[in-house]
């Protein structure tokens, strides 16, 4: 019975995050896709419990729909774009985008099946099960913890630069 | 428990609608938010994975994208300012010069 309720919710899932992203990619309206953006990692964020990834979903909440999406909003209503929606929202060359991406996801899709080992089973009782919390801690701060390092150095590079980048010219 | 291969299809498939975003938008900054998806679906099989193979590492990794994704974020929409100030509008079919 919870494996066929987690089956119908991954279902439904999945096919909500597609229809979302299919709308962002597609609205002429720019704060309309960043809605629907959010609608996508919210239903992703569904997706990360549903295989176990506690951790992750409470990640992708708060630092991807919390901060980096209302950072692009934010964004967005700074520059004041009145004329975005009098344009087409695609360019001259969408059919072959469109083909592109198709041909992607069939070569994936086709790709996929061979080479997929047989899950693991789950280990038997004692220690924590791998996906949770505790176990992500522990591999995160012992055996990862000089990319964990670095990661904050990336992040503190990226602050700086986007204040160089975006800063305004003076003449002097 | 989620079968890893269904996973995988949703990941290809929500990396495709965002490849399709970024090479066919002309929004600059709907071009990055194409980004954003396309990491997140990657993000996606790596749960997946770390799922199948029972491993946290993958989740690790997901973790690290998704810095990556923040770093990104800030770099790309500081670029995307320094250009309006000179040309206002974000469409990247106004973008023929290298530099003005």
């Amino acid at each position: 019975m919870a494996i066929v309720a987690g089956q119908i919710a991954f279902y439904y899932l999945a096919g909500a995050s597609i229809a979302s992203a299919i709308l962002a990619v597609t609205r002429r309206n720019p704060v309309h896709s960043m809605l629907w953006v959010l609608a996508l990692f919210l239903h992703v964020a569904g997706i990360f419990l549903l295989v176990g990834a506690e951790f992750l979903a409470a990640v992708q909440i708060i630092v991807y729909a919390g901060a980096i999406l209302v950072f692009y909003l934010f964004f967005l209503m700074l520059l004041d774009l009145p004329r975005e929606e009098a344009g087409p929202p695609f360019g001259a060359h969408w059919p072959l985008c469109a083909a592109a991406g198709l041909l992607f996801v069939a070569l994936a899709w086709r790709a996929q099946g061979p080479g997929l080992v047989p899950a693991v089973p789950r280990a038997a009782a004692g220690g924590p099960p791998p996906g949770s919390l505790s176990a992500v801690g522990m591999v995160l701060f012992s055996q990862f913890a000089l990319p964990f390092e670095i990661a904050s150095l990336v992040l503190l590079a990226a602050i700086v630069g986007a204040v160089v980048v975006a800063k305004r010219k003076t003449d002097s | 428990m989620v079968p890893v291969g269904a996973c995988l299809g949703l990941s290809a498939v929500l990396f495709g609608i965002g490849l399709i975003g970024f090479l066919g938008r002309r929004n600059i900054i709907l071009m990055l938010v194409s980004v954003e998806i396309m990491l997140n679906a990657v993000n996606v099989s790596l749960a997946a994975f770390s799922q199948h193979l029972q491993d946290p590492r993958g989740q690790i990794m997901a973790l690290f994208v998704i810095a990556v994704a923040a770093a990104e974020a800030a770099v790309g929409l500081g670029l995307v300012l320094a250009l309006s100030r000179n040309r206002p509008g974000v469409s990247v079919e106004d973008l023929t010069q290298l530099r003005w």
